[in-house]
């Protein structure tokens, strides 16, 4: 019952955030070589006719969303169920459009360690730690002015 | 955080015009970063600015090993900044190195316990992401102190959720676990948002789930011990959560928390998995004061089921663990009902992802409560016909799962109309349901026979150019075992009818593989019959002799299986033919093979010759039709098994050895041994040859050299001295030498000694799966009296540790019965 590792990348399977929650298995080249196979699978699929949900790997299902150009996606355990994800990922884009104002993908290029502090408020180990969006809201902006 | 310098540094490779620059840009970048924090005397100021450009490199999938001591030094750093940075490149940069980490494990020793709570906050958001074993021992008790002094609940969230994963990974942190910290945590209502109880649902799962593990290892080290104290404080937290969970579902609005409407859906989940551990868990280790807790958990899953708005996605994630929790604890069947009409109220929307999960979910449910599943077939059926594939395969697998007697006809017709409408990106699924059909067929033996008949030539018809030479043989035997030879034979002509004539020719296309190989064994085995019905002007002797002509003609010069097909129907249907010129024609396709490169194909072709050199007389008998095919039907290939299977590497290696006796092609098939195989053995083996057709592996279980004839005739064999005694029941005895061994290869001999009359005996061996078996033939037959010996010859190859698995299936006075055992020897390949 845990995310095994968020990914975002554009239409053109140019990664914008990446984040493994289970390393120590993780080489790599192998990383690199999931990225390409998940954008291919997931780049080839039909937004309104297919769900949201496909099996990667023995190991791994994913479950993604496309927000304009963005494609969001998170790698599960095969036993876990998918709709709670997706919910999830659903609220991290909300809570990172709050954040950055109407959020676009080239925020998230140029603040990428900005996502990563969003992220790292949200999840923890790769489990869900908060959904409040005001509590999450206050405590950026506490940590924003601590540089 | 971010200086001018990383901004256009991002710029610069966002502007190259081509891949050739923008490499050329990153490599130089990466270069210029590695040299840069090589020089001890690089200000912070510009050392902060390399890591950041590195992180933007990693991100874009460039190696970037060289700045993982970099972030040590920045965490090192008492710069609340530089530390921030740090953590954040170890998160991502750090791997499996050694020295780094037990590095880092001093600092955050030293960070957990630092002042400044934002810095204890990125420490533990660094822990609950390593925590490795070693990690989770050094550093629990900073953590916990955390918990005994923190009133700040973002730093107890985090620290919970640290305590959750380190107990997840050492199950031995129990020991010295504080319940009554988390039971103080849960009752403190100024700490508890729901940040917090989320991670104290995840403490109790991790801590549940870990139990058993931490059971097993104290009662190894103390028998006596009694572990379940920990269980019981635990039990103190089940009435909070079952109240917290009631007072969450019937909420209606709650601004900070509403998901689409539900109230804080992931909580939700959380605790209802939870409290489904919480039951699993006590009824395993039998405490009973869980007990008293059940009824109102029933109720409150009720009301959920029913409360819950189920059109949007986070409701359904709610329902879904609902409908789970009902039937992981089995609960009573009206509970489980609604479970089920939950999940077909999902199917009968029109989201995918909604219907996805449902299919999925019934699958799981589906032996439980398979007729409440069943009364939904109609959403199920229209899901056969689903725009996304992975819908569609869930579909067909529930279909399957729910057919039997009853439903058989209704699901058959949504079944080939899905074969109908099937594209050829659904070859995997077309496969799968022909198979399961054909074997479904076998199983449910109260429908009418016809029917299945002509649906599976309607299948063949439309698919019969995808499906496997394995599926072809499945269906050959289907029509082989077929009860009335009447029906039978009139099916027959009907696809001969399709197939002679010029006119209906196109609804058939001549790449229809299967169709063909099983027009081809139907004029061979019952173009006898046929002539003799004289049905149809358009089939006569001609007719067929210039089909199997054509056919031969036609045939794929790489594809040998439609030859050997070929051979053995002309063959066949020599014996039924007057007309010499058609026997000639007969003839000259089966001598045109006795010179032909493929050695199988070469003795079939001289041997066929032979016999039908032979006197009618002689020929007749033994090329009379096949006899009933006996098929052994495993239960564990009863049930439809994953369409993308799933082989777990972890799993023992017992069964791996397990999961080839379940397979569905038995090493050692039983060969039907017709009445004329005795008469007919001193000249030849027809039967062998014969029942070739059948077995779509040929080379499992078939010796056909002169001394393995000779040798079946004789009746007495003893038990050699030497042997090893592996198996002793009230039926018989089980002996096995080791012929040789060595080379990658050991050849061995398994005796078998009766103790009553055995009949019908088969042997079911299995090695493990980095070797290779094949089995002889149980000599001298599968009958054997009291105190007879039969012998079978063992060949392995491959490598590692002998182990063989033995299943043998006989009857004795009349029952039925199996044993299994196994043999571990101490040579290796």
């Amino acid at each position: 019952m845990a995310i095994q590792f968020i990914l975002c990348f554009n239409k053109q399977g140019v990664v914008r955030l990446v984040r493994y929650f289970e390393r120590y298995q993780m080489d790599s080249q192998k990383t690199q070589d999931m990225i390409v196979q998940i954008y291919r699978l997931i780049s080839s699929r039909d937004h309104r006719h297919q769900s949201n949900f496909v099996e990667l790997s023995e190991s791994t299902k994913l479950v993604y969303k496309r927000y304009a150009g963005l494609y969001f996606v998170m790698g599960i355990d095969l036993q876990d169920e998918e709709s709670i994800y997706l919910s999830q990922i659903h609220l991290f884009v909300e809570v990172l459009d709050a954040f950055y104002g109407n959020v676009c993908e080239l925020d998230i290029v140029f603040h990428f360690y900005r996502a990563y502090m969003v992220m790292d408020e949200m999840f923890l180990g790769g489990e869900i730690q908060e959904i409040s969006k005001d509590l999450l809201l206050e405590r950026f902006s506490i940590l924003d002015r601590l540089d | 955080m971010a200086g001018s310098s990383l901004r256009s540094f991002i710029k610069d490779v966002r502007g190259a015009k081509t891949v050739a620059e923008e490499r050329a840009i990153v490599t130089k970048a990466s270069a210029k970063i590695r040299t840069k924090l090589r020089d001890d005397h690089l200000p912070l100021e510009k050392r902060r600015n390399n890591i950041q450009k590195l992180l933007y490199l990693y991100i874009l999938g460039e190696k970037t090993h060289f700045g993982q001591v970099e972030c040590i030094n920045l965490i090192a750093s008492d710069d609340f900044a530089d530390k921030r940075l740090g953590y954040l490149a170890a998160m991502l940069l750090l791997d499996e190195s050694q020295d780094l980490l037990t590095l880092l494990t001093n600092l955050l020793n030293n960070d957990l316990n630092h002042p400044n709570r934002f810095v204890v906050s990125l420490a533990l958001t660094t822990l609950g992401f390593l925590s490795s074993s070693e990690l989770a021992r050094d550093l629990y008790p900073d953590v916990e102190s955390i918990l005994n002094t923190s009133k700040d609940p973002f730093l107890v969230k985090k620290a919970l959720q640290c305590v959750a994963k380190l107990v997840m990974t050492d199950s031995s942190l129990l020991e010295i676990f504080q319940p009554q910290l988390l039971l103080s945590l849960l009752n403190n209502q100024s700490i508890c948002t729901h940040g917090v109880l989320l991670s104290i649902a995840k403490v109790l799962q991790a801590a549940l789930s870990g139990f058993s593990m931490h059971h097993k290892r104290v009662k190894e080290n103390e028998p006596t011990a009694d572990t379940t104290g920990i269980l019981r404080q635990l039990l103190g937290a089940v009435p909070e959560l079952l109240d917290l969970l009631q007072n969450l579902n019937v909420k209606n609005f709650e601004p900070e928390y509403d998901i689409q409407g539900t109230c804080d859906p992931f909580l939700q989940c959380e605790l209802l998995y939870t409290l489904r551990l919480f039951f699993q868990v006590c009824f395993e280790f039998k405490i009973t004061e869980i007990d008293q807790y059940s009824n109102k958990f029933n109720d409150l899953l009720t009301q959920i089921a029913t409360n819950t708005d189920s059109g949007k996605n986070c409701g359904q994630a709610i329902l879904y663990e609902a409908t789970r929790t009902i039937f992981s604890l089995n609960l009573n069947q009206p509970s489980r009902v609604l479970g089920i009409n939950i999940l077909a109220q999902f199917l009968s929307g029109k989201d995918n992802n909604t219907k996805y999960v449902a299919l999925s979910t019934l699958l799981k449910v589906v032996p439980q409560e398979p007729v409440a599943v069943q009364r939904h077939r109609k959403f199920i059926s229209r899901c056969l016909r689903d725009p996304d594939v992975s819908i569609r395969s869930r579909a067909l697998e529930l279909a399957f799962a729910i057919l039997n007697d009853v439903t058989m006809v209704e699901l058959t017709e949504q079944l080939v109309e899905f074969l109908k409408n099937a594209s050829d990106d659904d070859k995997n699924l077309i496969v799968y349901t022909v198979e399961y059909l054909v074997r479904a067929f076998e199983i449910h033996t109260s429908v009418d026979e016809k029917w299945k008949l002509e649906t599976l030539i309607t299948v063949l018809k439309l698919v019969g150019n995808v499906i496997s030479a394995e599926t072809v043989s499945n269906l050959l035997v289907f029509i082989n075992n077929a009860s009335c030879p009447q029906e039978r034979c009139e099916l027959v002509a009907e696809m001969l009818k399709l197939t002679l004539d010029d006119s209906k020719r196109s609804e058939i296309s001549e790449h229809n593989v299967g169709w063909n190989l099983v027009t081809i064994w139907c004029v061979g085995e019952y173009g006898g019959e046929i002539l003799g019905n004289k049905a149809d002007a358009k089939i006569s002797e001609r007719s067929l002799t210039k089909y199997l002509v054509d056919q031969h003609a036609a045939s794929d010069r790489n594809d040998n299986k439609i030859v050997h097909y070929l051979l053995t129907a002309a063959l066949k249907l020599s014996a039924h033919v007057n007309d010499p010129g058609c026997n000639e024609s007969l003839r000259q396709i089966l001598v045109s093979r006795s010179r032909d490169a493929d050695l199988m194909l070469q003795s079939k072709s001289v041997q066929y010759e032979i016999i039908f050199r032979q006197p009618l007389k002689v020929k007749k008998p033994i090329l009379d039709s096949m006899p009933k095919f006996e098929k052994k039907i495993d239960a564990a290939t009863q049930k439809p098994s994953k369409i993308a299977s799933q082989s777990s590497a972890s799993q023992p290696e017992s069964s791996d050895l397990l999961d080839l006796l379940g397979e569905k092609q038995p090493s050692h098939s039983p060969q039907p041994q017709p009445s004329v195989a005795q008469s007919s053995t001193s000249v030849l083996s027809p039967t062998d040859l014969l029942a070739d057709i059948f077995g779509s592996n040929g080379t499992n279980g078939k010796p056909s050299s002169d001394k393995d004839l000779s040798e079946r005739n004789s009746s007495t064999l003893e038990v050699p001295a030497g042997s090893t005694k592996i198996h002793e029941s009230a039926a018989a005895e089980c002996y096995i030498t080791l012929k040789s061994c060595g080379d990658g290869a050991a050849q061995m001999e398994l005796y078998l000694k009766a103790k009553t009359n055995l009949q019908n005996v088969q042997t079911f061996c299995a090695v493990p799966k980095t070797q290779k078996l094949t089995l002889g033939q149980i000599q001298p037959g599968n009958t054997l009296v009291s105190h007879q010996v039969a012998r079978q010859n063992l060949k392995v190859v491959g490598s590692g540790r002998l182990k063989l698995r033995v299943k043998l299936n006989f009857a004795a006075d009349g029952n039925d019965s199996s044993e299994q055992f196994d043999h571990k020897f101490d040579q290796a390949l």
